[in-house]
């Protein structure tokens, strides 16, 4: 090797150890930024507890109404959760929006992505209609129309009248935190989690005000404050899906 | 005029063939028109188990179609020219088979009409992304691979010889075709497993060695299948013929491949053995004592790999035609097993994500319509290489195209002595 010039070898050993930095930059850049909520949005989440759903069912047929759901369908099921002193628990599963989502991770066409809000959008025109998605997705948040939904949806007018379009055959679905009514009531200067036409419909149906929904970057949001007090769990956290929806655990209650 | 129809009308085993599957194919074009029409509703496919039978054929036809891209580059990078006949069988398979997967997803997607999509909106980060790329690519690549196999159509070169001499010319191109083949095969066959690896939610998929297994099985297949397919043919007409001594020497190659897929395989189903995972190990008991047992042990792990490892090494039954087909069988027919539990046994497993709920199970049995246009696909599959057999010389090693263009390599500098 002559003293002055590089040899060939080295030259490559130098620009492969750049490339490699460089890599590895911006990945500890892209990973910190998935760490926090983006400054100056509004970052939707819904806060559950558990302790004061009672199990009746009316956000599912809220659900239903407000976003044309087919009853064989559910966005939002109320499940079952174990009994906490004498008292059944229930725990009611909207899809998490999460932060890093397997749905949108592997969709072959982009119809799944992220709003900058962090909701995650289903665009149903795009979608192939692969199923990819549904394998992925830990929370089984996605259903299949395997047929068409046609006739009369028997959950409207009861609960609420169909603010988007139905989906086609041959697509999955799943909630959207009404997004239709977030972006509306923004529309009109109403604030999402507070007034009742900007929320989503299974918050403002909740008769025991189980549900919070409001904006995490805003420490003064219900959720950010419910946050704050109480303890909170996330569904499969440790699948590192970063989930948008929390829950308050059930407590029993104490005897005084 | 009907009796003298019926006297030159002669009942052959091959119109027998082909009535067979002439009513295989009706029957598949008619349940193909019927989930057209209806959705994929009358499928058995559930929310849980969204992937089924069709998913099993379009990986299996993936997988077996490798032979194409292992056996060209092994002709025209590696330098085993004395193989060509071979591979020229496989690249036939191969164009078989990569159909077939289009058909086999065409039923499969909710959505036919918006197939295109894939190439127009792209999500690099999915990996059925890549392999439908990829598929695509690949298949474009086995069009112009199999111009030369086309151009034998008597009635193509009778009636328009300067387009049969432009399609044999493709055959110098060949080296060129399998370096971009062997790329795009090597993406997808391995993405195939990684499309299932990287399913976190999945626990018994999730892992990296799924890839590796895919892209080693599918070698091990495809090779075993166009063997399998060549002696078949030979067994069965004249129009095939056969150097059986070059499919005895490719089939110890499969022999020895069947030792590192068998290795691997073993390996990556005993280390699950070691601790306990939430959803791994009940998968891992659906496939060593549930229901997929018989399909793990008997059919992958006996018939699949210990049986033919032994037919194809053990020199006395590998120089059999008859031990040595039984054996290129098994190998191919273990693989599609390999591919049906690997897709089949993820779904079974119901991973729960309420706190402290217990791991449920579901089933799948294809329905009848799953069955019956699941069988068309294949059928077209038989078909279509018997046809290539008897019109277009798939299967004749007698056969001796021109030459390739030989690569021009320039020296760097002259040698003068």
């Amino acid at each position: 090797m002559s003293d002055k010039k590089l040899s060939r070898r080295d030259a490559l050993k130098v620009a492969g150890t750049a490339a490699a930095t460089l890599i590895g930059l911006r990945m500890v850049k892209k990973a910190n930024a998935s760490e926090s909520a983006p400054a100056g949005e509004r970052q939707w989440a819904m806060v559950i507890d558990q302790n004061k759903c009672n199990g009746c069912g009316y956000c599912v047929m809220a659900c239903r109404a407000h976003n044309d759901v087919s009853p064989d369908i559910t966005w939002n099921p109320v499940l079952e959760a174990g009994q906490v002193g004498d008292k059944n628990v229930y725990l009611s599963r909207p899809c998490m929006q999460c932060a890093k989502a397997p749905c949108v991770e592997v969709c072959p066409v982009n119809a799944s992505y992220y709003r900058p809000d962090g909701i995650v959008m289903m665009d149903y025109d795009r979608c192939i209609g692969c199923r990819y998605c549904e394998v992925a997705c830990p929370y089984q948040a996605r259903s299949f129309n395997w047929e068409a939904f046609t006739g009369n949806n028997p959950a409207v007018p009861e609960w609420g009248e169909p603010e988007v379009d139905r989906r086609p055959r041959g697509v999955p679905e799943k909630c959207s935190f009404c997004y239709q009514r977030i972006d509306r009531g923004l529309a009109l200067a109403l604030e999402p989690g507070v007034d009742p036409d900007a929320t989503p419909a299974c918050v403002v149906v909740c008769p025991t005000g189980a549900r919070l929904f409001g904006d995490l970057n805003d420490p003064e949001s219900s959720v950010s404050k419910a946050l704050k007090e109480n303890p909170t769990y996330q569904l499969r956290s440790d699948l590192g899906t970063g989930p948008r929806v929390y829950y308050i655990p059930a407590v029993a209650k104490k005897k005084a | 005029m009907f009796k003298n129809l019926r006297s030159k009308l002669v009942i052959t085993p091959w119109l027998i063939f082909l009535g067979i599957m002439g009513v295989i194919l009706i029957a598949g074009a008619v349940t193909g028109i019927l989930i057209f029409w209806k959705g994929l509703v009358i499928t058995n496919l559930t929310d849980l188990v969204p992937w089924g039978l069709w998913i099993t054929i379009d990986l299996s036809s993936i997988a077996l179609s490798a032979g194409a891209f292992s056996l060209c580059a092994g002709v025209y990078l590696f330098g085993l020219k004395r193989y060509q006949p071979i591979a020229r069988t496989a690249t036939f398979v191969g164009l078989i088979g990569y159909t077939m997967a289009m058909l086999a997803l065409i039923l499969d997607i909710g959505r036919p009409d918006r197939f295109w999509h894939a190439l127009v909106y792209w999500n690099e980060h999915s990996l059925l992304w890549e392999v439908t790329m990829c598929v695509m690519l690949y298949l474009t690549v086995l069009v112009f691979e199999a111009m030369p196999i086309l151009a034998n159509l008597e009635w193509l070169r009778k009636r328009l010889p300067s387009i049969t001499s432009m399609m044999e010319g493709a055959h110098h191109y060949a080296p060129i075709l399998a370096i971009i083949g062997l790329g795009l095969s090597s993406l997808h066959q391995s993405s195939l497993g990684a499309t299932y690896g990287v399913i976190k939610a999945r626990p018994f998929w999730f892992k990296p060695e799924m890839s590796v297994l895919f892209m080693l099985s599918a070698i091990v297949g495809g090779i075993s299948v166009t063997l399998f397919a060549s002696m078949l043919a030979n067994r069965l007409t004249n129009k095939a013929k056969v150097n059986d001594a070059l499919i005895e020497r490719v089939a110890q190659f499969v022999g020895y491949l069947l030792i590192g897929y068998f290795y691997f395989r073993a390996w990556d189903a005993l280390a699950q053995t070691y601790t306990y995972d939430p959803g791994r190990n009940e998968g891992l008991q659906l496939m060593t004592k549930g229901p997929l047992a018989f399909n793990f042990w008997i059919m992958e792990m006996f018939l699949g790999m210990i049986v033919p490892m032994f037919l194809l090494l053990y020199k006395p039954t590998r120089q059999n035609p008859f031990w040595r087909l039984v054996g290129l069988f098994l190998v191919a027919a273990g693989v599609v097993t390999f591919r049906w539990d690997t897709n089949i046994s993820g779904f079974l497993v119901v991973m729960p994500f309420v706190p402290g709920q217990a791991i449920a199970y579901t089933s799948y049995f294809p329905s009848l319509v799953e069955i019956l246009s699941g069988g068309a696909i294949i059928a077209y599959g038989l078909t279509a290489f018997s046809l290539g057999v008897k019109y277009l010389r798939v299967v004749d090693h007698t056969l001796v195209e021109t030459e390739h263009e030989s690569l021009h390599v320039m020296a760097a500098e002259q040698i003068s002595i």
